[in-house]
């Protein structure tokens, strides 16, 4: 059973019941204050994901008012000539585009066991755009970055209730200065959305996403990494493989940077029953900085396994999509699996690393189907 | 004049009312309910505040952990009497617990922006 407060009883809301949220159709709603939603399965069949279908990961209440007009950037710290920019201002650097598989550093949380605390994403805090708007270099170099600028943090519009620690994160600068490091202002062709970072964000690909701040205001360049709760203790791996349910000490860990090879299985879902004709088994993957070299499809539980083919679209930080003819001989169970093997030879395994806070888990996938 | 006044009343508790809405707030909407218990309506005071229940009740946690979230909470800010500290991981645990089924999440639909 799903209620609003006591004092709405009538607007009550089954579980079954579809949630409205501007913008998003069909999304699974992990949490509504704040707002996180996560992209089913089935979507995983598009290259591009279309904007009501990508993921919401906020941290914070989104930002209470968004006027582009009003709204500045900020770019300070260690440059010679701090400046600020408007939205005009902004849109007159030269604009790049980057099509980035975006996934949170916590997709995929809620396989792990023992189970960790967060946001229980299953499949789909992940999603493809194109995202377009100025290189972060070229307005980082307009202010001039001192030798002494080892690091660039950023700061978003988002509000924090209470106590709670602000969502600023940090990147190294080289990063930063990376031709294809955006602050975007453009999703799929169109302005940024609400849920997006609208009017401008960072965009870092390859990276996990909260490296990508929404609503950024400020860029600030700093002598050291930033510190502050989402820098330390968050977002951070051990630096050795813990036994699941190790408690592992802050000074152990690093901090999250690019994403893991990794991949998914669109079709057939979960607990489907299938006809005994060719089945379309479908997916994506993906590989953060790393590109794709290989996914292969097991139909026996892994026993064996079948390159896929491998779809015709691809860029740089981009998933490819991926697709196998099966043709199940006989009826029973089956639990069809899909892994996937990048450029830097990692490919992916039965488990996932465990860590406290079940960032990167990238085992191998898994559907269980039955045929008859 | 008076009859005016009646009117000009009326309207403002019905603003009231529906600003007070989650569907007025733009927060429309889905807080599942906690389970009952002796803990409930202190949960839903001190978690509320800064995010709905969705995120409570999709974890499945062991005690340690508990403790943990509930401190860090209290940090940022959750007001959680001391003398109740223990009884609400007590409580969340038993109701969020480990070997608690999987919790069945909603879908959304997508709601035209307000102009």
């Amino acid at each position: 059973m799903v209620a609003t407060s006591a004092v709405h009883p009538l607007l009550a809301w089954s579980s079954t019941e579809a949630v409205p949220v501007p913008e998003k159709d069909g999304l699974i709603l992990r949490s509504f204050r704040f707002l996180d939603l996560e992209m089913p399965a089935e979507y995983f069949n598009s290259w591009i994901t279309p904007v009501p279908h990508f993921f919401v990961r906020n941290h914070m209440h989104e930002p209470s008012t968004l006027d582009p007009v009003a709204w500045r950037l900020n770019i300070g710290g260690e440059v010679e000539r701090p400046i600020t920019l408007s939205l005009d201002e902004l849109r007159k650097f030269e604009s790049h585009n980057v099509t980035n598989t975006l996934e949170c550093a916590g997709n995929g949380r809620a396989f792990q066991k023992p189970h960790v605390p967060g946001v229980q994403w299953q499949r789909g805090a992940v999603g493809t755009a194109r995202f377009a708007g100025p290189r972060m270099r070229d307005v980082l170099m307009r202010a001039a970055v001192k030798g002494s600028g080892k690091h660039v943090m950023f700061r978003g519009l988002d509000e924090v209730p209470g106590k709670v620690p602000p969502f600023i994160r940090s990147i190294p600068i080289e990063k930063a200065m990376d031709e294809d490091t955006l602050i975007a202002t453009q999703m799929n062709g169109a302005a940024l959305t609400r849920h997006h970072g609208f009017p401008a964000r960072a965009l870092v690909p390859g990276w996990i996403g909260a490296a990508s701040c929404k609503w950024l205001t400020e860029i600030k360049v700093l002598d050291k990494e930033f510190e502050g709760n989402f820098m330390n203790p968050g977002y951070r791996l051990p630096n050795r493989p813990v036994q699941p349910g190790e408690v592992v000490k802050p000074e152990d860990t690093h901090p999250l940077t690019a994403l893991n090879v990794k991949s998914v299985i669109a079709a057939p879902s979960d607990g489907a029953t299938l006809k005994p004709h060719t089945v379309l088994v479908q997916g994506a993957a993906w590989a953060g900085e790393a590109d794709i070299v290989r996914v292969e499809v097991s139909t026996d539980s892994g026993a064996t396994w079948q390159t896929t083919q491998m779809g015709s679209e691809q860029s740089r930080f981009a998933w490819r999509l991926w697709s196998y003819q099966w043709k199940p001989l006989k009826s029973g169970d089956y639990v069809i699996m899909s892994r996937a093997t990048d450029n830097q030879g990692r490919t992916q395994s039965a488990t996932a690393a465990w860590n406290p806070s079940g960032y990167l888990y990238n085992a191998i996938d898994q559907v269980k189907v039955h045929v008859s | 004049m008076c009859r005016n006044g009646f009117w000009f009343v009326m309207l403002c508790i019905a603003l009231l009312i529906f600003s007070c809405s989650p569907l007025f707030s733009g927060e429309s909407v889905s807080s599942p309910e906690l389970p009952p218990g002796p803990m409930q309506a202190k949960a839903n005071t001190a978690c509320s505040e800064c995010h709905d229940t969705g995120i409570i009740v999709q974890q499945r946690l062991n005690k340690a952990s508990w403790t943990k979230e509930v401190d860090k909470m209290v940090r940022w800010g959750a007001v959680v009497d001391p003398k109740d500290h223990d009884a609400l991981i007590d409580y969340l645990t038993a109701n969020f617990g480990p070997a608690k089924p999987d919790y069945e999440a909603p879908r959304t639909r997508r709601e035209k922006p307000k102009k």
